[in-house]
């Protein structure tokens, strides 16, 4: 039969529960890494920002486009 | 200072790795896959495929929600099948180049969406995501609620009595505090948006009709006029949305896929494309007889729908027409507020998994209850433009959606964080033609509102 586990709820954790826990995740899943290392932040390239800022304000005129639309059809 | 997830977890005798409840239940999931993968022959590989799909059926399935499928609704009893029965086909096959991309993102990371934006790009352009996904987000919800309370109500349930059944419901899949169990749950719930599928079929489809239009594609019917651009935009907002993205990477981080698994999760949304775009044409084909017929459908809500198919359908085809719109409400309710809370724990780093303890994500599970009390409390105001929202809101999703395509496009060319797993050129291509075609549409509905006239010179009138 499958084995069923249980999440414990004692303070401190048992042995085996240690072991299942650094075996079965990497590293790296553990949320205390997570918490630990954080993915350095990207410089961005002129393009990048460029584009950025375009589709920033691709939607903001679209927004205004929705808002217009709706404003019309009430009318 | 924010209360770190990993200072309510346990350390282990005399050591220093700090184990979270979570990790736990995690690891207890990953064991049970590596145990299965160990294993030989076709019963262990279909063992690993029913412990690994998920978050792509979820999605894909969560995303034929009420809007959408008031929108599918509409689109065949305006205009029948012809035209739209491939548009629609070819949505999902864009569905699944994009959420490809979250699959390699967050079995490579094991973040979610909200998280890797923030820390790669800064806050600045961080919160500009956030704004659009919780406005989106909220915006859908209220949706789902409208379809809720319009799919019950074909049954005579009041309309609180509908808002608060659902408000149960989602608080009932939540208390199982177990990634694995809420996911089995909510699969189940999600499988009865085939419902739609025997209402087509009572409708007696032409399969004729049907099988040119799939083969061959039919002109657009009434040419390139400012309603056809909107049902174009609410067809493609049906498929490809934010909340897509940030829900489907953040529930592989959660369900702890690696990069081991990522073939299962390309099947997994692949699979959900295939079920959700099924549930989808059939919607359209179940109303097609209203435009068969003539039947005047512009401003239909759910249950109208279903009223008026009663005819074609009988009075169990109408039934479970409504029953199929307060499931794609319900089952949409529950993945898009969890998203809004999954990436408000990613960016304010609180506790946010489906396999922690009230206590312990207290935040996570009171953003996802909120948002959704806040959505349900909406649609009960008298007054409010029920049918406006409904109509914007797969509009707003896919104006909103380059400006997140970009992000999940960089992140996914990062060889930084994503290493070998970067995307391939085919890839690539395909997903900037998704980004051209969204961009396109987009600027199409800017110009049928502004100029009407002007649609003349794209080929409308």
């Amino acid at each position: 039969m499958e084995k069923e586990f249980d999440s414990a709820t004692g303070a401190e954790l048992s042995r085996e529960e240690f072991t299942t826990v650094m075996t079965a995740l990497e590293p790296d899943q553990l949320i205390s890494a997570k918490e630990r290392h954080h993915c350095p932040r990207r410089q961005l390239t002129r393009t990048e920002m460029a584009l950025f800022w375009a589709l920033r304000i691709y939607l903001v005129f679209m927004v205004g486009v929705v808002v217009y639309q709706i404003w019309t059809s009430v009318r | 200072m924010a209360r770190t997830n990993a200072g309510s977890g346990r350390r282990m005798p005399g050591g220093d790795v700090v184990i979270t409840h979570e990790d736990i239940d995690r690891a207890h999931d990953r064991e049970r896959v590596s145990e299965t993968r160990a294993r030989r022959g076709f019963r262990p590989r279909l063992r690993l495929f029913w412990l690994l799909i998920g978050p792509g059926i979820l999605v894909m399935l969560g995303e034929n929600d009420g809007p959408s499928m008031l929108s599918y609704a509409a689109t065949g009893a305006r205009f029948g099948v012809g035209f739209f029965l491939p548009f629609v086909a070819l949505t999902f096959l864009m569905a699944c180049v994009v959420q490809e991309m979250t699959v390699r993102l967050g079995a490579a990371t094991h973040r979610g969406h909200a998280e890797l934006i923030f820390e790669r790009f800064g806050p600045f352009w961080g919160w500009f995501s956030m704004i659009d996904l919780m406005v989106g987000n909220f915006l859908t919800l209220v949706t789902e609620f409208i379809a809720i309370r319009a799919g019950l109500g074909f049954f005579g349930v009041r309309p609180w009595v509908a808002v608060l059944g659902a408000l149960l419901v989602l608080n009932f899949a939540l208390m199982t505090h177990r990634y694995w169990t809420w996911e089995r749950i909510i699969l189940g719930a999600a499988m009865f948006n085939l419902a739609f599928v025997p209402v087509a079929l009572l409708a007696h489809p032409h399969w004729g009709e049907i099988g040119r239009a799939l083969a061959t594609g039919r002109p657009l019917p009434g040419g390139l006029t400012q309603e056809m651009v909107m049902i174009l935009l609410a067809n493609i907002g049906a498929t490809v949305t934010p909340w897509m993205l940030f829900f489907q990477q953040s529930a592989i981080a959660d369900k702890g896929l690696t990069t081991r698994d990522i073939r299962f999760g390309r099947v997994d949304t692949v699979l959900g494309a295939a079920l959700a775009s099924i549930a989808a044409l059939a919607t359209m084909v179940a109303t097609a007889p209203l435009f068969l017929h003539h039947m005047t459908a512009a401003n239909f809500e759910a249950a109208e729908f279903a009223q008026a198919l009663q005819p074609f359908v009988g009075h169990w085809g109408a039934a479970l027409f409504a029953l199929g719109m307060f499931e794609a409400g319900m089952v949409a309710a529950i993945t898009i507020s969890t998203s809004s809370a999954y990436a408000f724990g990613e960016v304010a780093r609180r506790p946010h998994s489906l396999n922690l303890p009230f206590k312990q994500g207290k935040s996570f599970y009171l953003v996802l209850l909120l948002e959704a009390a806040a959505a349900a409390g909406l649609v009960l105001v008298p007054g409010i433009p029920l049918v406006y929202i409904v109509l914007l809101v797969n509009v707003i999703a896919v104006l909103a959606m380059p400006p997140a395509l970009l992000f999940l496009y960089m992140l996914v060319n990062d060889r930084e964080i994503m290493g070998e797993l970067i995307s391939p050129l085919w890839a690539n291509v395909l997903a900037l033609g998704v980004v051209t075609v969204l961009i396109g549409a987009g600027l199409l509905f800017g110009l049928s509102v502004i100029a009407p006239n002007a649609l003349a010179l794209v080929g409308g009138r």
